[in-house]
């Protein structure tokens, strides 16, 4: 048969399910977003009513600042994953134990590490305990969205530790044996080369960090579900609790549209303005 | 001719066994595994063996995880037959028109209820669940510290309770009383002072900023304890303050009381019980009722047997022994007068006076809690915070309530 | 000296990153005092099994885990097929709207998924797939990395194998099956762990298609049972570990598989 049709063939069932599944989504709830679609059988055009008030609405609000403050993960993940890349890119003896220890936290499900550190930050738990405090960390409005966006790091680190590790491995030897020739410092060399050869690695991860960080709301979920007192709510989290608890499908799907309007947003603009190397 | 007779009796016969279909009853409760799957079992058990068309299926939930999977089954039009509910839940899912009215289902057995669990469930004139148990606040008090500020017997109503507490400061330089400020909302309501009317907020007239001022005085006095008074769940400072000897008056739930006599034997040995003071409105504190609700979307045609079941499930018998177990009170009128809960034994400890003091609360137990507002959380948080810092004199009181009343009248503006 | 620094250094890191874990351990195997006290330690006490036990004796673990192994192994499947079979024309064959496809597949990697679980919710509704397996794998089943890791393992297959191939007139699905995907084995090998792990440890879709406790995978029944347990920490520390071991045992077995799919994404 004609090869172009057996492509077509090939590609048919993927492409059936992502257009049921990743692009109706994206249509659908955007037109949903602007109406009043509930379990009553009629439904009208409600045009902005939804974003009124959801923008009007504390939880909603609450949570897109948290969602910005959740960028404050960024630095610390990246560079602290960086640091580590670095620091386990060897062959020393032992070293694979390391990394899989670091990465430990990453395949663990979220609703474990929710559970786990549950413990940890409990009044008696843990971190009082060895700090010495009484705090019900979780608990309390000043804390609880500091150690939600701790285990958010605490999981990724290991993640875009392996993401920079591949990187660094192939950075070519000739030019860091080149360097040492030179006389390079060790400091010297990795500003001068190997941070280089990061970049397109650090743009991409900072992206995803970037979009991870504004799309968070698992953590929130199995860790306080949005509470002490709507603290620690993220938009997201809004989106889940609204439609899925309330089933106020129109305010959570407007919430999502917001989320996705600035999640787009960023992306392209990181595409445009910082256009990674393309092999 | 007997042949045919005979065939035509055979079919008939078939056709009844074949034609009574198999009824299958999914109801849901929440966390009441593990300590409660015993006396589920029984009922299920009991119900089928009584019914033999009948099939149960008993499915328990997490109170976390309970609202999602009912919203998503609603949604996926597999509804469960009974839920497990509590009153503001019901109110917020029957005005989203997610509960079905079980008035018809009710039929002549309502009169079986206790009326303030009923009242509790109604919503727009319907009826909207099967009343299973409730809990309702009692005083607990110390008799040392009352003996020591020269109080003589238990505090009747809220001024009394206040007037104690700043007495019961003076004398001996303790707390008196740990409201739960946190849901003042709910204490306005059941001192008669109403929080909305015709849709506004109305919670800064002249008796409310006198309600607060008293607060404020007795606060000024050392009478409320400090720990926890504004806090989401103030009830763990509380019971560890009286348990500490440091709080003169604990109005909890009688399950309380039994936590004090496991962790603090001497304090539990010079404790009284007395029933919660009535309000003005004749309503008692700390009523929480919990009740099996009909979720939309439940076929037309099996709400007869779903009825029969429910009526079976908060049957008098089956409540009075949840109750025993639960430690908890029944919302039917017979099982709430049972000997259990009105007789006293003579050497009753302040656990089985609680008991009692509850009983006789019971029909005048109400919940307390602001219907019909979306995200209602959010405001009442602005009036929480107004009353915090009226009382602890950060603000003036009647300006801290005008600017919490514009707060809400907004958001009300825009919700309508 | 400078080497034990380092080493002094990661393995700090290493504690940060292990000690949730051991504490969890530790708790699960107390048993001294009051059933709702925290024991603060870092060793049990009195260590047993009895918090295990009174796991199985209460929730349904095997039912979880049953359905967390059915759900991933047809997760893994069908993934492994529908994404190669995608990868394939877009890395081998040449065809009118190539350009169109491979876009609009990047295009679900901007999309942000997450929001999508509302909607998909709804159509998974329609279709009548609330509370089957289908109804979560479904939608995870397609997924634009995977795609992409695939092409570029099909792209690194020498041609020469597939023009012989092609004179001797085999069919294009043929080639698919009998040299394309034989010679990508170890990626598919990779994609397929990276998707177990996934599918594996996905908790929001399941509980969302998932209505009845016995249908649960361990990732959503872990949180039932925390809920049923309340305050019995012990019992809930238990109940995680005999969640977790089957993850870190088969991690520890297939690390290399993870830094592997790494190195490919980097690229």
């Amino acid at each position: 048969m004609k090869r172009s049709v057996a492509a077509w063939l090939f590609l048919a069932p993927a492409l059936l399910l992502l257009a049921v599944f990743a692009f109706w989504p994206v249509l659908f709830g955007s037109v949903l977003a602007f109406t009043d679609f509930s379990l009553v059988p009629e439904t009208h055009w409600v045009g902005f009513d939804n974003f009124r008030y959801i923008f009007n609405n504390e939880m909603f609000v609450t949570g897109l600042k948290n969602s910005l403050v959740f960028l404050l993960i960024v630095p610390c993940v990246q560079l602290g994953a960086i640091a580590l890349a670095v620091m386990v890119n060897n062959q020393l003896p032992g070293i694979k134990l390391f990394r899989a220890a670091y990465y430990v936290p990453v395949v663990t499900t979220v609703s474990v590490v929710g559970i786990m550190w549950g413990f940890m930050f409990h009044e008696q738990g843990a971190l009082n305990y060895i700090l010495g405090t009484h705090i019900g960390w979780l608990q309390d409005d000043t804390f609880a969205l500091a150690a939600i966006m701790f285990v958010t790091l605490w999981r990724g680190l290991g993640w875009y530790m392996v993401m920079y590790l591949a990187a660094l491995q192939s950075v070519p030897q000739e030019m860091q044996e080149a360097a040492i020739l030179d006389g390079a410092s060790r400091w010297q060399r990795f500003w001068h080369i190997t941070v280089p050869m990061l970049r397109p690695t650090i743009m991409v991860c900072t992206i995803l960090s970037v979009l991870g960080a504004l799309k968070a709301y698992q953590e929130v979920d199995v860790l306080t579900q949005g509470g002490p007192m709507n603290s620690t709510f993220t938009a997201l989290y809004y989106a889940y609790d609204q439609g899925l608890k309330h089933l106020k499908l129109p305010r959570a799907l407007a919430a999502s549209f917001i989320v996705s309007l600035i999640c787009i947003g960023i992306a392209l603009l990181c595409l445009r303005y910082l256009k990674p190397k393309h092999r | 001719m007997k042949n045919s007779l005979l065939l035509a009796a055979l079919m008939a016969v078939a056709g009844a066994t074949l034609a009574a279909p198999v009824q299958h009853i999914e109801f849901w409760t929440f966390s009441m595994k593990p300590r409660f799957t015993p006396y589920f079992e029984g009922v299920v058990k009991r119900y089928e063996a009584a019914n033999p068309g009948v099939k149960l299926e008993w499915v328990d939930f997490p109170w976390d995880i309970i609202q999602t999977k009912l919203v998503t089954r609603i949604v996926a039009g597999k509804p469960p037959a009974l839920v497990n509910l509590n009153v503001p839940w019901a109110e917020e899912f029957a005005r989203d028109g997610l509960l079905t009215p079980v008035d018809s289902l009710l039929g002549a057995e309502r009169s079986r209820y206790l009326p303030s669990a009923l009242k509790d469930l109604s919503f727009g004139g319907k009826t909207y669940g099967f009343p299973m148990y409730s809990n309702v606040a009692v005083i607990a008090y110390n008799r040392e510290i009352f003996r020591a500020a020269g109080i003589a017997h238990a505090p009747r109503n809220l001024d009394e309770q206040l007037a104690f507490a700043r007495q019961i400061a003076l004398r001996t330089g303790k707390a008196g009383l740990c409201p739960a400020l946190s849901k003042v909302d709910g204490l306005m309501l059941q001192q008669g002072l109403p929080v909305l009317a015709g849709g506004r907020a109305v919670f800064n007239s002249p008796a409310h900023v006198a309600f607060v001022r008293k607060l404020a005085e007795t606060y000024r006095a050392g009478g409320l304890l400090k720990d926890g008074l504004f806090a989401e769940d103030n009830f763990p400072p509380a019971v560890e303050a009286y348990k500490s000897g440091r709080l003169g008056m604990l109005l909890a739930p009688p399950t309380a009381l039994k936590r004090i006599q496991a962790d603090a034997r001497d304090v539990y040995a010079i404790t009284d019980v007395a029933p919660a003071p009535l309000g003005p409105t004749g309503i008692a504190d700390g009523g929480w009722l919990i009740h099996f609700g009909v979720p939309a979307r439940v076929p037309a045609a099996d709400l007869p047997g779903i009825g029969k079941f429910a009526r079976f499930l908060t049957s008098d018998a089956n409540q009075l022994e949840f109750a025993r177990q639960a430690s908890v009170f029944p919302a039917s009128a017979q099982a709430a007068n049972d000997p259990f809960f009105t007789a006293v034994p003579p050497d009753a400890g302040a656990s089985e006076k609680a008991v009692a003091a509850g009983a006789v609360s019971m029909p005048h137990s109400r919940t307390m809690y602001v219907a019909g507002i979306e995200d209602y959380d959010e405001l009442r948080r602005a009036l929480v915070k107004a009353v915090e810092a009226g009382v602890t004199g950060r603000a003036d009181i009647q300006q801290a309530l005008d600017a919490a009343v514009a707060i809400w009248n907004r958001k009300l503006e825009v919700a309508r | 000296m400078k080497k034990t620094a380092q080493y002094l250094l990661l393995a700090a890191i290493a504690l940060l990153c292990i000690f949730p874990f051991w504490w969890t351990l530790v708790t699960a195997l107390s048993t001294e005092g009051n059933i709702f006290s925290y024991p603060p330690t870092f060793w049990p006490k009195q260590p047993s099994l009895e918090n295990f036990v009174e796991v199985f004796r209460v929730i349904p673990i095997w039912a979880f885990l049953k359905n967390s192994v059915l759900i991933t192994a047809f997760t893994v499947l069908w993934k492994l097929v529908l994404c190669s079979m995608a990868a394939y024309p877009l890395a081998r064959l040449h065809f009118k709207g190539k350009k169109l496809v491979f876009g609009l597949i990047v295009a679900t990697m901007v999309l942000p998924s997450e929001v999508n679980f509302l909607v998909n919710f709804i159509t998974v509704t329609e279709l009548g797939l609330v509370d089957t397996y289908s109804g979560v794998i479904l939608p995870n089943v397609v997924n634009a990395v995977a795609i992409l890791l695939l092409k570029q393992a099909f792209e690194e297959v020498p041609q020469d194998l597939v023009d012989a191939a092609r004179v001797d007139g085999a069919s294009e699905w043929t080639i698919f099956t009998k040299i394309m995907l034989p010679l990508i084995a170890p990626w598919l090998a990779t994609v397929g762990i990276l998707t177990a792990v996934e599918a594996w440890n996905e908790y929001i879709w399941p509980s969302i298609v998932m209505s009845k406790p016995d249908e649960f995978p361990l990732s959503v029944g872990v949180l039932y049972l925390r809920g049923t347990f309340g305050s019995s920490t012990r019992v809930i520390a238990a109940g995680t570990i005999i969640t977790i071991v089957p993850t870190l045992a088969a991690f520890l077995f297939t690390q290399r598989y993870f830094m592997r799919g790494m190195d490919g994404a980097v690229k």
